[in-house]
């Protein structure tokens, strides 16, 4: 039996000011080694779960276990074991991949010696040694983006959280991250993935969950969902669920 | 203690990169220390040494013309030039900028001011009806951009000489009545020189204490505004950090708000105590090389020390209190820059506090910069020790806290 490595229960969250939940009553499940996809439009609540997750956001209600530890109480327990790739471009312009890379890495108590081999090794893996000691600023976006993604594999998570890591990338990117990605969680490595791109979702996630204004909708393998929709494809059925009102 | 250095490696890097911010906290206050304390010195060289032209036309040529003639002349603070033409040409000669100062003395007016003497020492034997001439007036024309105290330097130069004469002609008066009326003779009396000497001196608590001078302010002064200008470049750091992402990956790794926080306020130090460093050895070194008085740093110099780390963690307190509460880096410049300019100005930075009127007196003890720059004159200029300072550093001090626990509660409610 795959063991449960996140475990959500009902958690529910809603921002000061607002009415509206951003997550209500929200529960899933995600096991060891899977690639779970969070998939729904813009607001629908996908980043607020994926920052309530990695400790960013307190929730209001509901309970969360991360690798058997509870949030928030064991937080500084789960932080070790979780990696998160934000959707912005989180890193120092001003800085060179490098020194970015060793900044990110160096809170994880690696010794200087392999965490210098584990980017050297990673920047290689994502075709930027050439241009390792260029400044941030000095990227393209999609190089910017395997930046990102390697600041956080650096520690070798248990979890990694991905919030949209092919945004705004050229197909080139895109292929490559969605590759390593995938050679990345066949290591061992949970994936817990949101995007807009439900080809993307289709091909990569082993399960996946569709949210909208905060609730789940649905959840499941993309074959199994596309079955028993009867939809065509995850697109088709991401449209059935959430309308094609447009978002904002 | 490997997440720290990680953090501080992380800070020290955004800090030298940033050649604007460092220009800002190092070059900027280096140019207005020499700037204000040239400008200073140079004002009070002015006041101090610069003479005054008078141009007088003596038509008394008596005692009291000559009295006051003879002073003005060895005045240090007055070069005296005699005329002979008439009071309009002297008027005009003032008017067109030539002399500062113009002095009319009347004809006559010794005579008219010894008969006038003579006239009230027969009123007093006699009680008869003896009175004065009238209007006995020394015209005084001035250079509209005479500084007052020039003109109450003059003035009481002319009424100390004018006084002296009447009494003297009051003196010389009562005796000649006297030697009509009493069996003997009385000779001149007269006190030889002056009786009462004035010895005017700074007072300090400590013999060896320091005369203030432009150099014992703008040194000071010019530190602390460096150190509080740090507030700039450590609030927009703070948000350009927000701003970017960087903040909230740091925020999900093991690592706390407070450690993040502690490697800003150290680096930030370390440039504050850089700042004070570079710019008290320009005083100490540069200054008397070119022209400007040495910095001397008083007998307690070692004080310096720990007024110069207070202060620095106020500016660090709030520039992260600018940098928590603000959203966008514009914002956070235009507070920071704007909130230090305003402490500056009623702290004592620009214009000393002595000088302004008592309710901003008082609104100046609500600014950190009054309290370092208090701090460090008690260290420079008054000799001070511990205790002394003790006050200003407390002050600073609370602060900091303030402003670190204002930061680290608005965290709590709001991380991102």
């Amino acid at each position: 039996m795959q063991e449960i490595i996140i475990n959500i229960n009902n958690v529910s969250k809603t921002y000061r000011g607002n009415a509206a939940p951003a997550v209500s009553n929200f529960s899933i499940d995600v096991v060891q080694g899977e690639i779970f996809g969070l998939l729904g439009p813009n607001g629908a609540g996908k980043s607020t779960l994926l920052n309530i997750l990695s400790g960013l956001l307190p929730f209001d209600t509901g309970k969360i276990s991360i690798c058997g530890r509870k949030l928030p109480q064991q937080l500084n327990e789960i932080k070790p074991l979780i990696g998160v790739v934000p959707q912005e471009i989180a890193l120092y312009p001003s800085m060179t991949a490098v020194e970015n890379l060793k900044v990110f890495g160096g809170f994880y108590g690696l010794r200087k010696k392999e965490l210098n081999r584990r980017i050297d090794s990673l920047i290689a893996y994502f075709g930027l040694a050439q241009s390792k000691n260029r400044w941030i600023k000095t990227y393209s976006g999609g190089m910017k983006r395997r930046i990102n993604l390697i600041a956080g594999l650096l520690h070798q998570p248990t979890i990694l959280f991905l919030d949209e890591p092919t945004v705004s990338v050229d197909v080139q990117s895109k292929t490559l991250i969605l590759d390593n990605l995938k050679e990345i969680n066949a290591q061992g490595t949970t994936i817990i993935y949101t995007s807009h791109f439900m080809e993307e979702a289709e091909m990569l996630c082993s399960r996946v969950a569709f949210i909208d204004e905060g609730k789940l909708l649905c959840k499941g393998t993309p074959n199994d969902l596309i079955q028993d929709s009867g939809c065509e494809n995850l697109e088709a059925l991401y449209l059935k669920l959430t309308g094609k009102t447009l978002r904002d | 203690m490997r997440k720290f250095i990680t953090l501080l490696y992380k800070d020290y890097l955004l800090l030298i990169r940033d050649m604007a911010g460092l220009g800002l906290m190092f070059l900027m206050p280096v140019a207005l220390v020499f700037l204000m304390t040239f400008l200073q010195n140079d004002i009070l060289g002015r006041i101090n040494e610069t003479e005054i032209s008078v141009l007088m036309l003596n038509m008394d040529k008596d005692e009291l013309g000559n009295s006051i003639e003879k002073q003005i002349a060895d005045s240090e603070s007055f070069t005296l030039t005699k005329t002979e033409d008439d009071e309009n040409e002297l008027r005009l000669a003032v008017a067109r900028g030539d002399y500062m100062i113009g002095i009319v003395i009347p004809a006559n007016i010794s005579d008219s001011i010894r008969v006038n003497a003579e006239r009230s020492v027969l009123r007093g034997f006699s009680g008869g009806i003896h009175k004065n001439i009238d209007s006995l007036t020394i015209r005084i024309y001035l250079d509209p951009t005479l500084k007052s105290s020039f003109r109450s330097t003059l003035m009481s130069t002319m009424k100390e000489y004018t006084a002296k004469t009447e009494r003297d002609f009051l003196l010389q008066g009562l005796i000649t009545e006297l030697n009509k009326r009493i069996p003997f003779m009385l000779g001149t009396i007269e006190l030889e020189g002056s009786q009462v000497d004035f010895d005017v001196q700074y007072a300090f608590k400590d013999e060896n204490a320091v005369v203030p001078n432009a150099t014992q302010h703008n040194v000071p002064a010019w530190t602390l505004f460096a150190i509080f200008f740090i507030t700039l470049s450590l609030s927009v750091g703070l948000i350009n950090e927000r701003k970017e992402g960087s903040f909230k990956r740091l925020l999900t790794m093991p690592c706390s708000y407070f450690q993040y926080l502690l490697s800003k306020g150290t680096i930030f130090l370390m440039v504050c105590l850089l700042q004070f460093a570079l710019i008290f050895s320009l005083g100490i070194y540069l200054f008397p090389h070119i022209g400007l008085p040495q910095l001397i740093l008083g007998k307690n110099a070692w004080l310096l020390l720990p007024m110069c780390v207070c202060s620095s963690l106020a500016a660090i307190g709030f520039g992260i209190f600018i940098g928590k509460i603000t959203t966008d880096h514009q914002q956070a410049a235009v507070l920071a820059a704007l909130s230090v300019v305003i402490f500056a100005a009623i702290g004592g930075i620009w214009v000393p506090i002595f000088t302004m009127p008592e309710i901003m007196k008082t609104i100046s003890q609500i600014s950190p910069l009054n309290w370092g720059l208090n701090g460090f004159y008690d260290i420079l200029i008054r000799n001070g020790n511990f205790i002394d300072i003790l006050p200003e550093c407390v002050y600073s001090l609370g602060f900091a806290i303030i402003c670190m626990v204002i930061a680290l509660t608005y965290h709590r409610t709001k991380k991102l």
